[in-house]
């Protein structure tokens, strides 16, 4: 495998929709799936100053499509998109869908097929159809929103054997954390707290985010004074998968997000000023995602490992990370494979506020798949989304002071392949 | 009935076995590793040239957890809270089960995970439509 791109790609633009519930959330309710898409299409295609005219490839991205119900994205979007007559195709890799396509976007500009490529995604879990209607939705049931996402997952031997995300991704990954490290369960249960104060303080100051509540006035409405003691409750945070709770998961949500892309020197004289996806990386696995220490993803291992060596960076140069977040432990297990964090020091740069926007090592900075919330196929667009913006020094109040020249983001697309992206300063 | 002659399938084969208390894999005859459950072909390298064997159904459990309520799938809602662990088969495969024998709670779970690691055994757990594999640790 050369592991090159032979021609510098950015991206010139980004957009992305609140995040939260389609029947319920002001800036959302009401919407059709359709105009939750366009919403994200064209504030990434304004961004980069062109329609969707300008555009020579479309590639849509959605993974559940049983709540969606538009399988064959790229033409039953394209008149909301005025994307009509371009190449386009519908393709998902789950919670990696829209860095996926990224990737796959930078590779055929590489190659020279496309100038210009548009990615995006959208997602409802949430929300599905109701009934025939065409506008109108109804909420999923915890329940049916875990059978329709784990359609991703081993069909043939793992979820028709008792397969559970909680315990697979987060309770036995924190178990081999604790061992591996020497580290109590109480010392744990403090440092998931600290992680989620973290990433709820970036929530609170993301407009676009699910939950804009951080978890101190959380607690407090809820008529505790010490938000320790509100976590350690097991009314409002019972242990999903021991000993992880479950404020230390992923909220699911409603979303979309976008992005264009296109040849560095087309960019250079675009509207907003573009980001270079420098290298990218993807290896997948089936079940089990790890051998016997759950701490190791190997696929991790290999998409880093190549996105590192495409895009020519070690991990020092890393200014700003994010890693898939859907479980904490495993976010940051994953920040210490990349070599972000120190092997087992993980949780203690939590504790210590390290992983703040205003930390030495910020990470998640847009709240993460708890705070900013997780639209499955949606969701990788919007850390790139984030981390464009932070390298553009356009984050608002959860700005990185020193404006990152390189970001890494980490996504895993159930299930799963893991998916890294490298950015820089064109 | 089909009234075609089915085809034989791994699939079929493992979970019909294990309604008769057999645990199906693969061997390769090319670089000698285990696959289980089984498929047509090895994971480790790819070869087409594998064959089925009974595993002994000897295990060793190395973290266990638990799921939520209700399960994620319908088929475990009445033994949801159910315990799930992450084992090394005697073969060498590393598998994920429902474990018996451990109550899903915070104190049983904290009493096994300060044991480390433990024997178990597989045997076939029977719900309403299908025959799963489970691990029992012994007390």
């Amino acid at each position: 495998m050369r592991n090159r791109l032979r021609e510098r790609v950015a991206i010139s633009g980004v957009g992305c929709s609140r995040f939260g519930d389609l029947l319920k959330t002001p800036e959302l309710a009401g919407l059709s799936i359709q105009e939750l898409t366009a919403r994200a299409v064209r504030e990434a295609l304004d961004d980069a100053g062109v329609t969707g005219q300008d555009v020579d490839a479309v590639f849509a991205g959605n993974a559940m499509v049983h709540s969606s119900q538009v399988p064959g994205t790229y033409s039953q979007l394209s008149k909301w998109t005025g994307t009509q007559f371009r190449a386009g195709v519908h393709f998902e890799a789950q919670c990696s869908t829209t860095n996926v396509g990224a990737s796959l976007a930078a590779a055929a500009i590489a190659a020279g097929v496309y100038d210009t490529v548009l990615v995006y995604g959208v997602e409802t879990t949430r929300t599905k159809v109701k009934g025939y209607s065409p506008y109108e939705r109804e909420p999923i049931s915890h329940q049916q929103t875990w059978l329709w996402t784990d359609m991703a997952v081993n069909q043939a031997y793992g979820v028709p054997q008792g397969y559970d995300i909680f315990s697979t991704y987060n309770g036995l990954v924190a178990l081999g954390y604790c061992r591996k490290y020497g580290l109590s369960i109480e010392d744990f249960d403090r440092s998931m707290f600290e992680l989620c104060r973290t990433r709820r303080l970036h929530g609170s100051m993301n407009p676009k985010a699910n939950i804009q509540e951080t978890l101190e006035a959380r607690a407090s409405r809820g008529g505790y004074s010490d938000a320790y003691d509100y976590w350690r409750s097991d009314e409002h945070n019972p242990f999903v998968a021991w000993p992880s709770r479950l404020l230390s998961l992923v909220t699911t949500a409603d979303g979309a997000s976008a992005m264009v892309l296109t040849r560095a020197e087309l960019a250079k004289s675009g509207k907003s000023q573009p980001v270079e996806l420098k290298g990218f990386g993807m290896s997948y696995s089936d079940l089990p995602w790890y051998g016997e220490d759950p701490t190791y993803w190997e696929f991790d291992r290999r998409a880093i490992d190549a996105a590192f060596d495409m895009a020519g960076i070690k991990p020092a140069d890393i200014d700003y990370l994010h890693t898939h977040d859907c479980s904490h432990i495993s976010g940051i297990c994953t920040a210490e494979t990349i070599g972000y964090l120190e092997a087992g020091k993980g949780l203690q740069a939590a504790r210590d506020g390290r992983l703040r926007f205003d930390g030495d090592r910020p990470m998640s900075t847009h709240g993460g798949r708890h705070a900013f919330g997780h639209a499955w196929g949606a969701s990788a667009g919007t850390d790139t989304y984030e981390a464009v913006l932070q390298m553009r020094g356009r984050a608002g109040a959860r700005q990185i002071a020193k404006v990152p020249e390189i970001s890494v983001i980490h996504t895993h697309g159930y299930a799963m392949i893991g998916t890294v992206i490298v950015l820089g300063a064109l | 009935m089909l009234d075609t002659p089915a085809q034989p399938s791994a699939l079929r084969a493992y979970y019909e076995g294990l309604s008769k208390g057999v645990f199906q894999g693969i061997v390769c005859k090319g670089c000698g590793h285990h696959t289980f459950p089984p498929t047509g072909c090895c994971e480790h390298c790819g070869s087409w040239d594998v064959a089925p064997v009974n595993l002994s159904g000897e295990a060793t459990l190395l973290y266990a957890t638990h799921n939520i309520t209700p399960a994620c799938h319908p088929r475990f809602e009445k033994i949801a809270p159910y315990v799930y662990g992450h084992l090394r088969l005697k073969e060498g495969p590393i598998v994920q089960a429902i474990i018996l024998g451990v109550e899903a709670t915070p104190a049983a779970l904290r009493t096994l995970f300060e044991r480390g690691p433990v024997p178990a055994k597989a045997e076939t757990l029977r719900t309403e439509d299908l025959s799963v594999i489970a691990f029992r640790v012994a007390n």
